[in-house]
């Protein structure tokens, strides 16, 4: 029985040496988020869902404002909307040594939402079964917790290019056909997702929006935090508008704490889309730079 | 609890641990501790239904013990009654009673008199009708006094819903099964080993081979309009290693866990796809059923004796009973006929019994009469798998009436070329595995014959590797739902 148990465990031994080489090799195009989990912890970040993930180049940003910290730690929807959960994995993944960070906040009625059965119940928040929830540590590489509670494909992927790089500085850049008809045909899928499921299904959340402030006035000590609404395609905006008519005066409240906002949505119809809610490659590197010059210009 | 799960890689060492620990303090224990754990182990999956289980165990132990116990014939077969009417009846509720439902009202829309079928939403119990068969076989042994009914209460619950064949076979005989609980375990090194070497390889089949012929067989079975007709054949392909690679996976897992307890179940699969015709087919793919079929329902209907009109009416409620069980769906029905007409010729022809032994038994080149027949008798199983994926019988109708185009003599379409040839030449390596270990219980036994240690442990480590590379969220087993 001895003999048995000892053979058992020099085997599984024996057996973790190729599976850690195979974690080793996960890289940016290994999963949208892996990076996020394995880089250090960062003094300056961008907060946000997909739309900040795909839509800020923090490369761009440091160039202009002549710094070298500042990291994208946004999500999707459904991973980072507002709320205890994306508060608690920004307080880990947060440096506190320097105190002079930038954090740039982005918000829109998505990330203010939750499921319309009972919107204020954080007990059936969408994030809580998701990655910020589940991983302990944020910052350790490789991140054999996430890559285990989290990779839902087969680890031989882990192999395997995929058309998602995720930058090490967290901007993640997606590359996808950009012709008229993909386009089009990306931008109707969208439409009806968010018509017949968003729409439907959310509704605004009190509780968000008081985490967003709670957020915000943890990040404040530690630098400075600025708020900002994307822009989207047209006919996005128009469902937003129709979804949550009020939510200019509701992050009125927001603005109290950062004492800036930046809409960006009057600037809408400048810039391309993958599928009307994401900015493409190039849009992303100019609004990027606008956000940039926006900082520099609140600063001064 | 599934067995390509996290949680089971925790829960089997535990219990084993505890189990052997045990091993001085009497069988007793021994049996409570894998009863409970059978509980926990089916109880993660939905704790309700082991209500049902329980139920069951209960009144067939208390049925078995008045069968025994009474002299009167008329009393006994009441009793027995008794317990076929509760376990189908549970059974048919569960698994039948939607089918029933729905078929009753298509018969009165067909008559020109439409009434709304009266649908549950009805969850059907994993493994109802593995261990639903199992405590049957009890009963009827005990009525034909074949088997003596058990005293020991915690030792017939535990044969009912041992852990490692609880939820998906192999469907134990009560007159093997039952006996082990009452005989001194004893920790052999040897059949531990032959027991993880079991496992190994039955995770190998589920995660390398059948989870990865699945995702084809789902994309190409649920898109079948949009392929050529050699890829739909390719997809009919990929279902067939999907269930073989599956179930009897699942099957080898079981027989490994077992070992591992000291237990020593029965052989469920004996390399199928290897068959020269369909009678040899039958008798080595999910054994344990075709012989519960057998045994309880196509011998007491008079097996292969009597009349040619009277084998011909066995022959076809043998095979369609044995689809039925497989699922509420016509498709399963006519899955079962059509092999019904493949079994048929031989019966009649008196060739069922021609290919007895193994398929070029001692020699790894197969003669080309060996590999015609074995080619035809894939090709004809493959045809029945169609029937058996499908949705709908409508469904398989397209799919076949698509298959027969032109496109069936081009290349099929492959999505991802780099990952399909992958996977192909995976399953290839798997065939040429069970080609050579076809004469042991399970292929991977004949790495004991590799005497040099490092050897074998290297290549040990490699299929373990191969099947973490291929493990991704755990997918159920197929045979769960029926």
């Amino acid at each position: 029985m001895k003999s048995f148990i000892f053979k058992l465990f020099v085997f599984f031994l024996l057996l973790l040496i190729p599976i850690f080489l195979v974690f080793v090799q996960a890289n940016g195009y290994s999963y949208p988020f892996y990076l996020r989990f394995t880089t250090p912890k960062q003094s300056s970040l961008i907060l946000g869902t997909s739309k900040a993930a795909q839509g800020i180049r923090p490369d761009i940003i440091n160039g202009i404002l002549a710094r070298d910290d500042i990291y994208n730690y946004s999500f999707t929807v459904v991973h980072s909307p507002y709320g205890q959960t994306y508060l608690k994995s920004i307080k880990k993944k947060l440096s506190k040594t320097n105190k002079n960070g930038i954090f740039i906040v982005t918000v829109d009625p998505w990330s203010l939402s939750s499921n319309k059965k009972d919107v204020n119940n954080p007990d059936i928040f969408v994030e809580l079964n998701n990655c910020l929830s589940n991983t302990t540590w944020v910052n350790t590489k490789p991140n054999i917790e996430y890559l285990l509670k989290n990779y839902n494909k087969p680890y031989v992927d882990l192999l395997r290019k995929s058309e998602i790089k995720l930058h090490n500085n967290g901007w993640l850049e997606v590359t996808v056909l950009m012709d008229s008809i993909s386009v089009n045909r990306r931008l109707l899928d969208k439409l009806t997702l968010y018509k017949e499921g968003q729409m439907t299904h959310s509704g605004f959340s009190k509780v968000r929006l008081e985490y967003l402030i709670k957020t915000i006035k943890y990040l404040k000590q530690y630098g400075k935090v600025y708020l900002i609404r994307l822009p989207v395609h047209p006919q996005i905006m128009k469902i937003e508008n129709e979804y949550m008519t009020d939510f200019d005066s509701k992050i009125k409240s927001v603005v109290l704490e950062t004492a800036n906002y930046f809409d960006m949505t009057h600037l809408n119809d400048n810039y391309k889309y993958t599928d009307g809610m994401h900015l493409d490659k190039k849009s992303a590197k100019e609004v990027s730079k606008i956000i940039a010059e926006w900082i520099q210009s609140e600063d001064n | 609890m599934l067995f390509n799960s996290i949680d089971f890689a925790i829960f089997l060492p535990l219990v084993f641990i505890v189990y052997w620990l045990l091993q001085n303090h009497g069988l007793k224990w021994q049996n409570a501790l894998l009863l409970v754990s059978s509980y926990i182990f089916y109880g993660w999956w939905d704790w309700r239904f082991l209500s049902l289980i329980i139920f069951s165990s209960f009144i067939d132990y208390f049925l078995g013990l008045s069968i025994a116990k009474s002299d009167v014939k008329r009393k006994r077969k009441l009793f027995l009654i008794l317990s076929l009417v509760v376990n189908l009846g549970f059974l048919g509720f569960f698994k039948y009673y939607n089918f029933f439902a729905q078929n009753f009202a298509d018969a009165f829309t067909f008559f020109g008199q439409s009434i709304e079928p009266s649908r549950l939403n009805i969850i059907l119990p994993v493994g109802i009708s593995f261990y639903t068969f199992q405590t049957l076989s009890y009963t009827i042994d005990v009525y034909r006094k074949k088997l003596e009914p058990t005293k020991d209460i915690i030792a017939f619950f535990t044969f009912v819903s041992f852990f490692p064949q609880l939820v998906a076979g192999p469907i134990e005989r009560a007159s093997n099964l039952l006996p082990q609980f009452f005989s001194k375990r004893t920790f052999i090194y040897k059949n531990a080993i032959d027991g993880c070497r079991q496992i190994l390889w039955g995770l190998f089949k589920k995660v390398v081979i059948a989870d990865n012929a699945a995702k084809y067989a789902d994309m190409i079975f649920d898109n079948h309009n949009y392929y050529s007709g050699s890829t739909l054949v390719l997809g009919a392909l990929f279902f067939a290693f999907q269930i073989y690679g599956d179930f009897s996976g699942y099957s080898d897992i079981a027989i490994g866990t077992s070992r591992l307890f000291g237990f020593n179940l029965k052989q469920n699969f004996a390399f199928p796809y290897f068959s020269r015709d369909m009678a040899e087919f039958w008798r080595r793919w999910h054994i344990s059923l075709s012989t519960w079929f057998r045994d309880y329902l196509y011998i007491p209907l008079g097996g292969s004796r009597g009349s040619t009109l009277q084998k011909i009416r066995n022959i076809f409620i043998i095979f369609i009973i044995s689809g039925f069980w497989h699922g509420a769906n016509w498709t399963f029905i006519v899955w079962g006929l059509l092999n019904a007409l493949y079994f048929l010729p031989l019966l009649l022809l008196n060739r069922n019994r021609k290919n007895i032994d193994f398929i070029s038994s001692k020699n790894l080149i197969p003669s080309l009469k060996d590999v015609i027949n074995m080619t035809l008798t894939f090709c004809l199983t493959l045809f029945a798998w169609i029937f058996f994926r499908a949705e709908s019988l409508q469904h398989a109708a397209e799919y076949i009436r698509n298959v027969f185009t032109d496109s069936l003599f081009t290349i099929p379409n492959f999505i991802d070329q780099k990952i399909t040839i992958l996977i192909l030449s995976l399953t290839l390596l798997f065939v040429g595995v069970e080609w050579i270990g076809k004469e042991q219980k399970y292929a991977l036994e004949i790495m004991k014959n590799i005497k040099r240690t490092p050897i074998r442990w290297l290549l040990y480590i490699c299929i373990a590797f191969l099947i973490f590379l291929f493990a991704g969220r755990a997918q159920d087993f197929i045979y769960f739902q029926f």
